[in-house]
């Protein structure tokens, strides 16, 4: 066996793991040597997923590839954050994410990849399928970056409330900085869900899918997961509700995206011509 | 070496003394060259508002004026009573001297141990010893180290970690919420003393808006202008805190001029993100129910001192590794002097064994001619250099362990007369 296929996804998992166990060691002992720990061992396990897609090219269109797709992208973004965000407990949020999904793309249903990475097979007919996937998949991103914005943002009001000592603890960014976040994943997430839902929808009738019913699992989840987000824009926007209720339902908007990747939406179509 | 330090600080000495004691910068330099051109040592001052110390050196064995001389200096200098002066000095010599200046100079000997300024004023006593020509060699390596040690103590101890004075604690949890400040608006109510160190830290954040408002609008356009703010009037509070982003909050009104229902009513005018409170008046103006750590986050002159008592008794948790760190230089400071003043020495005394037994080899040799093979000629070569360096260990071990016996001042001494290694 060449030596790329031995990389599992256990490797990299493992390497997370390690990753996160240095940065809750960093918690209570905040030391440089921890901090280099954590970056050696999630960017050695970066590479190992980094590889592991590639090799294995896990299909997009099952539950389980596209979990450990979006987990890819997360742990990108938690090199990003601890790069930039140094003192912040960046890793604490980011990596128990990307650990979770890894272990819901274990748990969920799979189907091989095929030969060829799915990109190689974005030809012709297929290219809509594919684009409908991509557009699903980059609105995950913005879900996924949305909800651990919320999450680190109810940790900080907590800490305000509590009126816990600047510089104690997690070490957060600002009430303002991660409201932010949020508000710019939500508005990154939702035209891209539309845009993707609206091709899927053009792609479902090209197919004829929508004459066996407007009931399957696929298509109530992803509609379930629009409104969710309409409400979400219409309540930030034009109710101008409290950012900790807006927060509450990202994360609700994530449960349902994990629902929906869970069950029945892949990002990609694979019954697209 | 010689070093005496002689001085009082906050621990020793009552501010009244304290302030008489100290040197002004005018006649600081002045106070060095006295020293100097009367004692012949070098000498560097440390003179701050906790205390005023005198740092004395000379690299060789002659002794250094003592105490009681250099009270009546200081007495003479500063016009007080010998007695007075000399009932508040305390001496430090050799290592202590050394272990005392790195504790001041890491701000372990300090009112609030971890503050930042001590070392500072320490560089800045050096530096002007320096341009008066009064720091030697020997309080030239003192002090860099000093400052080298300050910088370890940072480093490596939490010992300066958080902020201790109010207002840089609130400036602290205004972080918390904001992250940039240039479309902030800061909203000053009263104009209490209390809040002008605080306003100030504010104002360093470079908000885009200060509105002032008070009862009496005379204050407020006078706190206004300040701060370059607008000052507001007092009817138009509420309006006021629908806009404001950080209020600062210093009445001296004798009961809570912000009750929840009207807060409530405030809240629900505001479209923007959170409201940050600085209540530091006292009694406090704002209803602590408000606080809510989303909407409005309410912190009190208490809980900013509660902030300071922690970061204080977190620092002192780092005191014990600092004072480890400080003995470890302490002691690497009095081994690098003492090799860098008995180095030339032993290197003398090295070569002028060497020399000695080059020629009683050669002479030996010379006389053994066509005896030896080579393995016996490198058995005598051996033997001899072993006999050498038996020789020399004693009296290097001397000198090197010189730092750890003030009383064996004349040791380089007794060794150029020994060894004859002046001639």
């Amino acid at each position: 066996m060449p030596p790329l296929e031995r990389v599992t996804v256990f490797c990299f998992a493992a390497s997370y793991g390690l990753a996160l166990v240095a940065e809750l060691a960093r918690l209570l002992q905040p030391r440089l040597i921890l901090r280099v720990l954590s970056m050696v061992l999630g960017t050695a396990g970066l590479f190992a997923h980094f590889i592991y897609l590639v090799v294995h090219a896990p299909s997009l269109a099952s539950s389980s590839g596209s979990m450990l797709f979006l987990a890819f992208v997360l742990a990108v973004f938690w090199l990003y954050g601890s790069l930039h965000h140094a003192k912040v407990a960046w890793g604490v949020f980011v990596l128990p994410l990307v650990l979770g999904l890894i272990g819901l793309g274990l748990i969920a249903p799979g189907r091989p990849g095929g030969d060829e990475p799915f990109w190689a097979s974005a030809r012709g007919p297929k290219f809509w399928g594919m684009t409908h996937g991509l557009l699903i998949f980059l609105a995950a991103v913005g879900i996924c970056i949305g909800f651990l914005a919320s999450v680190m943002y109810f940790v900080q009001i907590y800490r305000l409330r509590s009126k816990t000592m600047p510089g104690q603890g997690l070490k957060m960014l600002s009430l303002e900085r991660l409201e932010r976040m949020n508000r710019r994943a939500i508005l990154w997430a939702f035209p891209l869900l539309t845009l993707g839902l609206i091709v899927g929808l053009g792609v479902s009738i090209q197919l004829g899918e929508l004459s066996q019913g407007w009931r399957s699992p696929k298509i109530l989840s992803a509609l379930g997961l629009w409104v969710v987000f309409a409400i979400l824009i219409y309540l930030r926007y034009g109710a101008h509700i409290r950012p900790r209720r807006v927060a509450l339902m990202t994360i609700v908007a994530f449960a349902v995206l994990l629902l929906a990747l869970g069950t029945a939406h892949p990002f990609l179509d694979e019954g697209a011509p | 070496m010689n070093l005496l330090l002689a001085g009082c600080s906050f621990k020793t000495t009552p501010i009244e003394l304290r302030e008489k004691l100290a040197f002004d910068a005018a006649r600081l330099p002045l106070a060095l060259r006295e020293l100097d051109s009367r004692y012949d040592v070098e000498a560097v001052i440390l003179s701050t508002c906790n205390r005023v110390e005198m740092y004395l050196a000379r690299p060789n064995a002659i002794g250094l004026p003592d105490i009681d001389l250099l009270a009546e200096f200081l007495a003479e200098f500063q016009k007080l009573p010998v007695e007075q002066v000399r009932s508040c000095l305390y001496e430090r010599k050799q290592a202590d001297a050394i272990r005392h200046l790195f504790r001041v100079t890491s701000s372990l000997d300090s009112l609030i141990v971890g503050e930042g300024q001590i070392a500072g004023q320490v560089r800045r006593g050096y530096e002007l010893a320096k341009e008066q020509a009064t720091a030697g060699p020997l309080l030239h390596s003192l002090f860099q180290q000093a400052s080298a040690v300050a910088k370890r103590v940072r480093t490596e101890t939490g010992i300066s970690r958080g902020h201790v004075s109010v207002s840089s604690v609130a400036v602290d949890y205004v972080r918390q919420v904001f992250d940039h400040f240039g479309d902030k608006t800061i909203l000053v109510i009263g104009a209490g003393k209390m809040g002008e160190l605080t306003l100030r830290h504010l104002k360093d954040l470079r908000p885009k808006k200060i509105l002032v408002t008070n009862r009496s609008p005379e204050k407020a356009v006078a706190v206004a202008q300040g701060c370059g703010g607008v000052a507001v009037p007092w009817a138009e509070l509420d309006d006021a805190l629908v806009v404001a982003d950080i209020v600062l909050s210093t009445t001296g009104a004798p009961e809570p001029i912000m009750v929840r229902r009207r807060f409530n009513d405030i809240l629900a005018r505001r479209s923007g993100g959170a409201m940050l409170i600085l209540d530091i008046a006292v009694p406090r103006d704002f209803d602590p129910r408000i606080h809510d750590g989303d909407r409005a986050c309410i912190f009190n002159i208490d809980d900013l001192q509660r902030i300071r008592e922690q970061t204080l008794a977190e620092r002192q948790k780092h005191v014990t590794p600092a004072e480890s760190i400080i003995e470890a230089e302490v002691l690497r400071f009095q081994s690098d002097w003492t090799r860098r003043r008995n180095g030339p020495i032993i290197g003398k005394l090295t070569q002028e064994f060497e020399a000695r037994r080059k020629v009683i080899v050669t002479q030996l040799m010379a006389k053994l001619n066509g005896k030896l093979d080579m393995a016996d000629k490198e058995y005598i070569e051996g033997a001899f250099r072993l006999l050498q360096n038996q020789l020399l260990h004693g009296p290097i071990t001397a000198l090197t362990e010189e730092q750890h016996d003030p009383t064996s001042l004349s040791l380089r001494e007794a060794l150029f007369k020994l060894f004859r290694l002046g001639e």
